[in-house]
């Protein structure tokens, strides 16, 4: 009895101090632990090859395009389909386990349904890890737009997972140059960001150089020497009438639309010297922005969209500048070698993005604008006309391949590249699309 | 001489008191004046009077005084100045002889005349001498009154001594037993006094001892105390050492936590370097994870999302073997995904 007793209150001793151990520990900061970088990989995702009810026509399979859309963004890499241990278009189909087996942290199911001359896709984006569904929608496209759903459909599951609109739906401008009947062929075309439905524009033998999408993605400017010289170039797509702005002696060269569209930047040196110029389009008016005695040329809007980066060789070569509002004094940017050209700004104003010659070799770079720290993002030479996606995510320049000029995308920070489909001849001078609803 | 005679008697004051005293006392003058006329006629070759006198005093001294030695001084006194009396009175004698003879050679004619006178002066002085002799008679009588009285006194006195020395005795041996009674006394007193010390002591003792004891308690109250403390110290030490191994186990595995949610997170293109998602996880004792909320959004969905999916993602976290260490640091905590390094 008087053990029991004692063995009660020893109990009770044992649970008090556990308590008031339990309490110290409680008062004790928690243990934090820090994760500061992250996995330096693409982030594994299934997109599991869509359940088709009705007839559904054939030929590109929306699963798929999704599926090439994310791997080109270079921040997914999706699951090949033969690796899947099933095929679920539902929820109650999806076995998070299996997914969490297979490494994957996304799983998007869905199926498509023939509703008329539509085709009805609904569709649903698993967090596998919290076994979650983070999305789940349902859109629709003409039968034979399915590319169309396939890219609105990427870019829903890119925004959902990474808090960024996507950008598959966009499109991309580029010139093509092969020899037709032994004479050089210029072709302004328009396609799809991943090369597919390319549309050609205009055709020329003259050279058409630095294509520029209008804000509202309806409108083209471009520089074309179809007369022999120079000129600028407004072009409407859908109706494909061409206005020519800028026909000045000597230089109509690199249009880039203000954010309004009712204005272009141009390089014009019709007195002398190449400067930058702001047009007015309904005026046709002209502001003199750069004034140098070096060539100032290559003029872009910056993030805010009332600076201008610049390039300019008043310190001997090519630079970039940056010009807060028209008439401040330019302020260089690059400094990591003696040529910096072409400047490309982004949509967050945090990075602008340039050819960047390094040991002879042409590289894309980019200068984050926060601290001037530059960094190197291609690894191929010979790389020129950066343009970036309206996200910011995404960079496509032209480059050698095989002798022949290419176009390849990359993310926004260097990583995996993609190259475009390539066609006969040079692909040169991309323009990335604006995200158009 | 008759100073000395004075003074002799001036000394003898005391028996003045008494007709007897005062009877010898004027028999003695008569002899005086009577001796006194005869040596003025006669040399005077006799011893002075003073040894009578000398012994009337030595006789009337009252009592054996005890202190003889004050009395000794003023007798030798005496002898001095009977001494030196003596030899003036020899030399008066010669000068007294000289001037007798001269005297007697010029009066010789006159001894008839004298003789016959003589004769009638001694047939007055046989007459005297009768009357001498019956007043000697009377005074030896009176004497031996006196002395009978004197003896009677003595007798009485040496009684009253007797008494007085048995009283003294009885007194002595009263103050013997008055001593011995106090000393017994005293004894006791000594013996109280010792039992009262022994006492005391033993009291004293006693209350060392308890005083010993109380500090020996203590001393034993505090080795105790100093014992618990060092041991407390000791397991404090230890639990130091403990939480140090725990920390270093903890660091470890916090390490290893990091690396793997490091690459199981995504961090969506969307992040920037101001996001940060705080999540707490709560994990079982075999490292999976229990739960997990999140405590603080980005507020950025997206990235919330990936933090969710990276913590998610890791089927069983790396954790201690140690449980104590699992509870303190691993049981729960918290997770804090911001991007210092965006691609």
């Amino acid at each position: 009895m008087t053990k029991r007793t004692w063995t009660t209150s020893h109990k009770a001793l044992t649970a008090a101090l556990a308590a008031l151990i339990m309490l110290a520990t409680g008062a004790r900061a928690e243990l934090l632990i820090r994760i500061t970088e992250g996995a330096d990989a693409a982030l594994p995702i299934s997109v599991v090859p869509f359940a088709e009810n009705g007839v559904i026509p054939p030929g590109d399979k929306v699963a798929n395009i999704v599926r090439d859309d994310l791997a080109m963004s270079g921040e997914f890499r999706p699951l090949p389909a033969e690796k899947m241990l099933s095929l679920p278009s539902r929820r109650e189909d999806v076995y998070f386990r299996d997914w969490r087996m297979l490494g994957q942290r996304y799983v998007l199911v869905g199926e498509l349904s023939r509703n008329g001359d539509r085709v009805v896709a609904r569709y649903e984006l698993f967090d596998v890890n919290q076994e979650k569904r983070i999305l789940g929608e349902t859109a629709a496209a003409s039968v034979n737009g399915m590319r169309t759903l396939g890219h609105h459909i990427s870019d829903k599951v890119y925004e959902a997972i990474t808090g960024v609109p996507g950008a598959f739906s966009t499109k991309l401008a580029y010139i093509t140059l092969d020899t037709f009947n032994g004479k050089p062929r210029y072709r302004l075309q328009v396609s799809d960001v991943d090369g597919k439905r390319a549309k050609i524009r205009l055709e020329s033998q003259e050279p058409i150089l630095s294509p520029a999408w209008s804000p509202d993605g309806k409108r083209l400017a471009y520089v074309s020497f179809e007369t022999g010289k120079p000129a600028i170039y407004i072009h409407e797509l859908s109706s494909g009438q061409r206005t020519k702005v800028a026909d000045f002696k000597g230089l109509n060269s690199a249009p880039a639309w203000s954010e309004d569209g009712r204005s272009l930047l141009m390089t014009l040196s019709k007195d002398g010297n190449a400067e930058v110029y702001r047009m007015e389009l309904a005026s046709r008016q002209l502001t003199k922005l750069t004034n140098h005695w070096a060539i100032d040329t290559e003029a872009t809007y910056d993030h805010s969209g009332d600076g201008i980066f610049f390039t300019s060789d008043r310190s001997g070569g090519p630079q970039i500048y940056h010009m807060k509002s028209p008439g401040a004094e330019p302020r260089r940017i690059t400094f990591g070698s003696r040529y910096n050209a072409r400047p490309r700004s982004d949509n967050t104003g945090d990075y602008v993005y340039y050819v960047h010659q390094r040991n002879s070799a042409f590289h894309i770079a980019r200068t984050n604008l926060n601290n001037g720290e530059e960094t190197v993002l291609t690894r191929t030479e010979s790389d020129e006309s950066p343009s970036v996606s309206p996200n910011g995510r995404m960079l496509i320049y032209a480059t050698k391949q095989s002798g022949n000029s290419v176009l390849t995308v990359i993310s926004a920070d260097g990583g995996a590249a993609y190259s475009l489909p390539a066609s006969e001849g040079d692909v040169r001078e991309p323009a990335w699309g604006p995200i158009v609803d | 001489m008759t100073n000395q005679d004075r003074r002799v008697i001036s000394t003898g004051t005391a028996p003045w008191k008494s007709p007897v005293a005062l009877s010898v006392f004027l028999h003695l003058l008569i002899v005086v004046v009577a001796l006194a006329g005869w040596s003025w006629t006669s040399p005077v070759d006799e011893p002075p009077p003073r040894s009578i006198s000398a012994r009337l005093v030595t006789q009337q001294q009252p009592e054996p005084s005890p202190v003889v030695e004050p009395d000794d001084q003023p007798d030798r006194d005496q002898e001095r100045r009977a001494e030196e009396e003596r030899k003036k009175a020899e030399a008066e004698r010669r000068r007294q002889e000289e001037e007798a003879r001269k005297i007697a050679e010029q009066k010789a004619q006159e001894e008839e005349a004298r003789r016959k006178a003589e004769e009638e002066r001694k047939k007055q002085e046989a007459l005297a001498k009768e009357q001498e002799a019956a007043k000697a008679r009377e005074a030896a009588r009176q004497k031996a009154e006196a002395e009978a009285k004197e003896r009677e006194r003595q007798k009485a006195e040496e009684e009253r001594k007797r008494q007085e020395a048995e009283r003294k005795q009885a007194e002595e041996e009263q103050r013997r037993l008055e001593e011995q009674r106090k000393q017994e006394e005293a004894e006791r007193r000594r013996q109280e006094e010792e039992a009262r010390k022994e006492a005391e002591r033993k009291r004293l003792e006693a209350e060392r001892r308890l005083k010993e004891q109380q500090l020996e308690a203590l001393a034993e109250e505090s080795r105790k105390a100093k014992e618990a403390e060092a041991r407390r110290q000791q397991q404090a030490a230890a639990a130091r050492a403990k939480e140090a191994q725990m920390l270093s186990e903890s660091e470890k595995y916090q390490a290893l936590i990091r690396e793997r949610l490091s690459q199981a997170w995504y961090p969506p293109s969307s992040a920037t370097e101001e996001m940060t998602a705080r999540l707490q996880i709560t994990l079982l004792p075999t490292g999976e994870l229990a739960s997990v909320k999140l405590v603080s959004s980005s507020g950025n969905t997206a990235f919330d999302n990936s933090a969710l999916s990276a913590v998610r993602s890791l089927n069983r976290y790396p954790i201690p073997d140690d449980r104590e260490t699992f509870e303190r640091y691993f049981r729960q905590f918290t997770i804090e995904f911001n991007p210092r390094r965006l691609r």
